[in-house]
């Protein structure tokens, strides 16, 4: 068994939506070890983003009783906001769905922006050439100096890949990278991460698609803001059976 | 007008020249001169009917050269050298001055040619320029022609006017220098220059005026007035109107001679043929100033003590004792406090402006508050982003403050010259205001037309910007052109009256430190105005900026 890397427990997550409050996670518990890749799936407004973005370090959860994320077993929401930033900045990569690029940046400037943004703007050659590398790995050595309105869905996705791998992230959290994309450009995406996957990388991927779910390891169901079948966690070495939904 | 002066009252100073050879040895005194100040009547040449205009002057007496040190009296004189129609004129007034020595120089023939052109230059000369001088040196023989030059030095030297403006002499005669504005002669142009009237006639170094002055006995009391008829040598400009309207220089022995201020013999009062003593000359100013990098201030503090030293200094036996700093007729001051009254109104219209100012201050601090409110509104995901890959909120707000910090120094950089530029031409600008050049009637109706034309060829898409903004500039520019046109057909403006302002230019002095404070205010109100939207920048939730459109 390899390492528990990234965990989260008992999960609340309720938004206030004017009077009503809408609890969109309840008691959602998952552990992610190294090296697995773990799909989160789950329909629409079952939760699945929202888990993925406490995970993240970019949302909180409840302030009571809401639970805890660890990342290599420490809790990130007691860490200082120096911490938090750093959590975000080089321990977790994230890609979105709509991308998220910066417009008025190049393609380039865009993959190094966590870089610089972490402090090691002293080792801008370093991270530039690391970028390059990357994009070049992602088939995108041609298009460094391009505006993200340049290029492609497709593209632009692996640009966004690249940006989140730039400072060697232990954990790679993708939400629905494929939801805006063709089928044929959505499986070159996953085949990119899949190729990461064999290095080493550790992937956690949100996704409603069930064909995309089968490319991990192992699968955590999300209905109505909680885990359909926790069991499955215990072996998460292996492939869980997929549960329709 | 020096750095300090020291006045005493109508009834005058003794031994100043002793006090002043006391200020000038001290290495804070750069120069000191005696000023014999007073007011007289000015009988003018002008009409030229026997009944003259007399004006009412402020009669300075100067020892030029000590006073030319203190004040720029050498480069506010007017004339530098006589136009080629100035020295016409004063041709014609040496042949009409000396008919009889001429007369007996020449031959009949050429006698009468010279009376011809002369006769018909004293009229022609009015209004055009006739070439007198060629005409009249062709007619004489060259001994003729250079012992007429020799009648008055301003013809065979054309350095002598101003020669003589700075020694207030003219051949061997003491001279009045008179303000530019004294002479109704002088008229202002449109440009700022000036012309004499009737095309150089009224040039007042060409007449003699005669003086009058009210002199007072050493009791106060008013004795007969005493006239004297003084040669114009040349007139100044100091650039402050109520100055040059009303104050003329005369050499310091002939304004003392007409108060009564010289050197006299005090005689016994009950035998009046023994004299008792020496009544010295007196000055009733002194103008000191300071060397570089002396302020006023401390400059009066320093003569407040040679003037002490002075009195304690004066012999036991002294007659005639100059007061003491206690009697209240003396007074030491410096000139900003000597001109209060001019400056005091300067320096509140000074304190409005800065008031002003400071609430536009406020309203340009709104504006960039507003304008970076929206920008972070737009940017709102791009924040998001930001946020999500790790940057704290502390750099949100850094990137918004570089934001409006390099808004600010490009805006006060580029306010800066634009005012400097504006503030070092402002008297082109008044003059091009006051009388547009036609061409810029002009340019303006061609650039109002292509407008119309390349509106009109727009509006066919049917789109409605480029059709107001058509009119727009339309309007604008046929605007400019008409006022132009306006301005010129009512024979121009004169914005900046002289008389009103005091000073016959508008000044464009820079006033370093408060320029650079007002930009430093700009920059700090625009970092005020940013840092409020970059803090709320900085506050948005990572996930809900993310899932703005």
């Amino acid at each position: 068994m390899s390492n528990l890397i990234l965990e989260g427990i008992r999960l609340k997550k309720t938004y206030q939506l004017g009077r009503a409050s809408v609890p969109v996670l309840r008691d959602a518990s998952l552990q992610v070890h190294e090296g697995k890749w773990v799909t989160i799936l789950g329909s629409s407004g079952s939760g699945k983003s929202t888990a993925l973005h406490l995970l993240g370090g970019l949302d909180r959860p409840d302030k009571i009783d809401g639970g805890s994320v660890l990342f290599k077993g420490e809790s990130i929401w007691e860490q200082t906001n120096r911490q938090i930033n750093q959590y975000r900045n080089s321990d977790i990569g994230f890609v979105f769905q709509f991308y998220h690029l910066l417009p008025e940046l190049t393609v380039l400037e865009n993959t190094v922006l966590p870089a610089m943004i972490g402090g090691f703007g002293n080792a801008t050659e370093k991270s530039r050439s690391r970028g390059t590398q990357l994009l070049e790995q992602f088939g995108l050595g041609h298009r460094l100096s391009h505006r993200p309105r340049e290029l492609s869905g497709g593209e632009r996705q692996r640009v966004a890949i690249a940006r989140a791998l730039i400072n060697e992230p232990s954990v790679l959290l993708a939400d629905e990278p494929t939801g805006n994309l063709d089928e044929a450009t959505g499986n070159e995406i996953l085949d990119v991460l899949s190729s990461l996957h064999v290095e080493g990388l550790t992937i956690v991927l949100v996704t409603h698609n069930l064909d995309i779910a089968r490319r991990g390891d192992s699968v955590v169901h999300l209905r109505h803001g909680q885990i359909d079948h926790p069991a499955n966690l215990a072996h998460s070495g292996g492939i869980a059976p997929i549960q329709a939904t | 007008m020096g750095d300090v002066i020291v006045t005493y009252g109508i009834s005058g100073l003794p031994h100043y020249d002793e006090l002043i050879a006391q200020l000038e040895e001290n290495s804070n005194v750069l120069a000191a001169t005696p000023i014999v100040d007073g007011w007289g009547l000015l009988r003018m040449p002008y009409p030229e009917s026997e009944a003259k205009q007399s004006e009412t002057v402020q009669v300075w007496g100067i020892e030029p050269i000590s006073f030319a040190k203190v004040t720029s009296y050498d480069s506010s004189l007017q004339w530098k050298t006589p136009t080629e129609n100035q020295r016409d004129w004063l041709l014609l007034d040496v042949i009409t001055e000396n008919q009889e020595l001429l007369r007996d120089e020449m031959q009949d023939d050429d006698w009468n040619e010279l009376v011809e052109v002369a006769n018909s230059a004293s009229s022609a000369l009015n209004y055009e320029d006739v070439g007198l001088w060629a005409a009249v040196q062709q007619i004489m023989s060259d001994e003729q022609w250079s012992r007429t030059l020799a009648l008055d030095e301003r013809l065979g030297n054309p350095d002598a006017i101003l020669e003589q403006g700075l020694t207030l002499m003219q051949n061997g005669r003491d001279g009045i220098v008179s303000g530019l504005h004294v002479s109704e002669g002088n008229e202002r142009q449109k440009d700022g220059t000036y012309e004499v009237v009737r095309h150089d006639y009224w040039w007042l170094p060409r007449f003699d005026g005669t003086l009058t002055m009210l002199p007072v006995d050493s009791e106060g009391g008013v004795i007969e007035p005493e006239s004297v008829i003084l040669p114009f040598v040349n007139e100044f400009q100091s650039g402050v109107f109520m100055i040059d309207e009303s104050r003329i220089f005369v050499p310091i022995h002939t304004a003392q001679k007409l108060l009564h201020l010289d050197e006299a013999q005090i005689v016994d009062e009950d035998d009046p043929t023994e004299i008792v003593g020496v009544d010295p000359a007196k000055a009733t100013s002194i103008l000191i100033r300071g060397v570089a990098g002396i302020s006023a201030n401390e400059l009066e503090i320093i003569v407040e003590n040679i003037y002490d030293q002075f009195i304690a200094g004066m012999p036991f036996d002294t007659t005639v004792m100059p007061p003491s700093r206690s009697n209240p007729g003396l007074t030491i001051h410096t000139w900003e406090e000597q001109q209060r009254s001019f400056t005091g109104p300067v320096e509140k219209e000074r304190e409005l402006m800065r008031t002003l100012f400071s609430i536009v201050y406020l309203v340009v601090a709104a504006l960039i508050l507003s304008i970076f409110w929206s920008i972070v509104y737009e940017k709102t995901r791009d924040i998001g982003i930001l946020r999500s890959i790790g940057a704290s909120r502390g750099s949100i707000v850094w990137i918004f403050l570089q934001y409006s910090l390099v808004i600010g120094v490009l805006g006060s950089a580029l306010g800066l010259l634009v005012g400097w530029l504006i503030t070092k031409n402002i008297n082109e600008i008044h003059d091009a205001m006051g009388n547009p050049p036609l061409g810029m009637a002009i340019a303006a109706f061609a650039i109002a037309g292509g407008i119309t034309i390349l509106t009109i060829a727009k509006s066919r898409g049917g789109q409605m910007l480029p059709i107001v903004l058509g009119i727009l500039g339309f309007a604008t520019f046929a605007g400019i052109g008409a006022l132009a046109l306006f301005i010129k057909s009512i024979g121009g403006l004169v914005i900046w009256d002289a008389s009103v302002y005091y000073f016959s230019i508008i000044p464009n002095n820079v006033d370093w430190p408060s320029s650079i404070v007002t930009a430093f205010g700009a920059i700090l109100f625009c970092l005020i105005g940013a840092v409020i939207p970059a803090a709320k920048a900085a506050d948005t939730d990572p996930v809900k900026a993310l899932r703005h459109e």
